[in-house]
């Protein structure tokens, strides 16, 4: 009896792992789609951010500005930058230095 | 009748008694066990099977079509603000196996739809060697989709990866390149070689690559006015050596893989090695505050105009200087003499180890390993008075900035670095507090008084202070009247963050070239009076701040 008992088991055991293994398969394969479309997102994010940089560099914005905008972009020192903040419902304006804000 | 006489014949033929028979339990046992080995060996198989499907790859990986040159991968590098300045991307090339060619005028005729300017008279007498060849390389992603749609087993794709510098030439100097084997040949590609090789996370530096563009944009621009042979600058913040910006010019595309043998193309912020001059005054001044040999009001009467050292004559490079000077006065009108006298009242030991302690004499220990060393100095009591002024004793301009930022930042050593460090490291303190605090308002009056040597960086609103340096090149082992012009600036004095070096080598004087005057007199001169780092130096420093100073002073400071 002992021994049915345990051939039993063993057989149970073996349709089981079949069974899940068999599942999991399934999963597995959605895993490494997912996993493999996540990549290729990502190759593609820094491939984005790869034109956005070229784009977006100080080289192109130079271009553009004296392209589209000369006129209308002029350089700011430091004097002319205010910061502004909001404190009690109260807005106050200060002087923005090297070492940051300034509001005395 | 005695019953010992009687026999009993017994008849035990139809008698039965349990008796186990060895044999017919064998046969059981051997049955089950067989039962069971069967079993064992189908569990046995599945097992096999399961352990195959478990470590399968996927069918879009199994298929041929298209092969990934795994062998070139390498980490992308970043800077500060997570921008690509080395980057690796994959290309698909396309090529031919005319032995799996089927129908030749299909594939022609297809391939002639897809890529219709390639002149095909070659291809076809390529197909006929019946030997594999490179159809097509780096290929569009457009290209390459309709072609696999042709679904021909002659056609074969590889993915190759290819290291690309979006930054051009402005970081070519440290980010390095690698040869076509995938190793790092210099630069930063060569020193974190490995690690770019097994990460897959990117590297980030601490470099910001639009402070790198405005800096070295305005070094193309007065390289060009004073027609210097190269020149560099480092931008490092004070407190924990992170390079903000490093530029040395000439430099060159790491895109083109061009091998660099022109020495002109040495990196001068870290490789050059020269004697910086009035640059190494601070040093003396320093030193003598460090071992509180004197103060900055303490007088030196009666210094003569020059004084000679075994037969070598040591001068005031300006006869206006008085012979009565303050130490102060010693450092903002850059007296060689002076500076002499407080370097003998040092002694030779001492000042030689406070130059050891910043890291000015031996070598210096930075992420690339393109770092000059400096030439060793004999020390002696005539090149004691030298070294003190900043004459006859060499290093890199990496190491200046090094130790002036230990001087301004409380006296806490740092070490200049490249590669962004998320751990914060343990400030060890080398200096006593007061040196910085002695040190600072002079170096102010340099750029703030009209006897200080660096008016033209007095940009407003940014506190500069700071230390020229014009000294003669060595070239052929004698001094000539080439120009090595430097100007090492702090800023803002009140409580120093950043350091600005700019180095010009070989710079000519500009008679052209209107300096306007930051006094708020609004006045103007047309030519350079001098060839010295007051002259065209600190006028580039102060055109380089003034550009970079409201950026630094918004993302590098919490202001909302």
């Amino acid at each position: 009896m002992t021994k049915f008992a345990v051939f039993v088991l063993i057989f149970f055991l073996i349709i089981s792992t079949l069974i899940i293994k068999n599942s999991t398969k399934e999963i597995e394969d959605e895993i490494y789609n997912v996993k493999e479309n996540l990549l290729f997102l990502e190759n593609r994010l820094k491939d984005s951010k790869l034109e956005f940089d070229y784009l977006s560099s100080s080289e192109k914005l130079l271009e553009f500005q004296k392209l589209y905008f000369e006129n209308s972009l002029q350089k700011k020192s430091l004097q002319e930058i205010k910061t502004l903040k909001t404190y009690n419902s109260e807005i106050k304006i200060g002087n923005l230095t090297i070492l940051g804000k300034n509001y005395e | 009748m005695n019953n010992s006489n009687r026999f009993i014949l017994y008849d035990d033929k139809d008698e039965f008694e349990y008796n186990k028979n060895k044999a017919d339990l064998d046969i059981k046992f051997n049955r089950v066990s067989f039962i069971f080995f069967v079993f064992f060996i189908i569990s046995i198989i599945y097992s096999i099977h399961l352990i195959h499907l478990g470590s399968r790859k996927s069918d879009l990986s199994n298929s041929n079509q298209l092969k990934i040159t795994n062998k070139l991968h390498r980490a992308d590098i970043v800077d500060r603000n997570g921008s690509f300045l080395a980057k690796t991307v994959s290309s698909i090339d396309i090529g031919i196996n005319p032995v799996d060619v089927i129908d030749q005028k299909k594939l022609l005729l297809n391939l002639g739809y897809i890529f219709r300017d390639k002149n095909y008279e070659p291809i076809k007498a390529r197909l006929k060697k019946k030997k594999f060849f490179w159809f097509e390389k780096t290929i569009t992603d457009n290209n390459y989709e309709k072609i696999m749609m042709l679904g021909d087993k002659s056609i074969q794709a590889e993915e190759k990866l290819l290291r690309i510098y979006p930054q051009k030439n402005l970081f070519s100097h440290i980010i390095g390149q690698i040869d076509n084997d995938n190793l790092g040949i210099s630069g930063l590609e060569k020193s974190l070689d490995k690690q770019l090789k097994n990460n897959k996370i990117s590297v980030q530096l601490t470099v910001d690559k639009n402070i790198q563009f405005l800096i070295r944009e305005e070094l193309l621009k007065y390289n060009k006015i004073f027609r210097a042979k190269g020149s560099a600058t480092i931008l490092m913040d004070v407190n924990n050596g992170e390079i903000i910006s490093i530029v040395s010019l000439p430099d060159f595309d790491p895109n083109k893989r061009e091998k660099i043998i022109d020495v002109n193309y040495i990196n001068r912020a870290t490789k050059g090695i020269y004697e910086f001059g009035s640059v190494f005054k601070t040093f003396t001044l320093a030193a003598a505050f460090n071992e509180k040999i004197i103060e900055p009001k303490t007088e030196f009467i009666d210094l003569p105009k020059s004084l000679t050292c075994d037969g070598s004559l040591i001068r005031e490079y300006n006869n206006k200087i008085s012979s009565n000077l303050t130490v102060e006065q010693i450092l903002i009108q850059s007296g060689n003499i002076g500076s002499v006298r407080i370097g003998q009242k040092i002694g030779e030991e001492k000042y030689k180890l406070f130059l050891s302690k910043l890291g000015i004499i031996g070598g210096i220990n930075f992420d690339i390993e393109e770092v000059g060393r400096p030439i060793k100095f004999n020390w002696g009591k005539c090149p004691l008075a030298t070294a003190s002024f900043g004459h006859g004793i060499t290093t890199t301009l990496i190491q200046v900035v090094k130790a002036y930022s230990i001087i301004v930042n409380g006296g806490f050593d740092v070490n200049p670095t490249l590669v962004k460090k998320n751990k914060k490291t343990k400030k060890e303190k080398i200096l006593n507090q007061d040196v910085t605090k002695k040190i600072l308002p002079i170096l102010r009056k340099i750029v703030s008084t009209k006897e200080g040597t660096a008016k033209l960086a007095n940009v407003n609103g940014y506190e500069i202070g700071g230390k020229t340096g014009t000294a003669n090149k060595v070239s052929g082992g004698v001094y000539s009247n080439k120009k090595i012009n430097t100007f090492v600036s702090v800023f803002p004095t009140s409580k120093p963050k950043f350091i600005l070096a700019v180095m010009l080598e070989e710079p000519e004087i500009n008679e052209d070239y209107i300096y306007e005057y930051r006094d708020g007199s609004n006045f103007k001169l047309k030519g350079s009076p001098r060839n010295t780092a007051g002259w065209n130096s600190v006028e580039v420093a102060g055109h380089i701040i003034e550009k970079i100073g409201p950026i630094l002073a918004t993302k590098y400071n919490e202001v909302y």
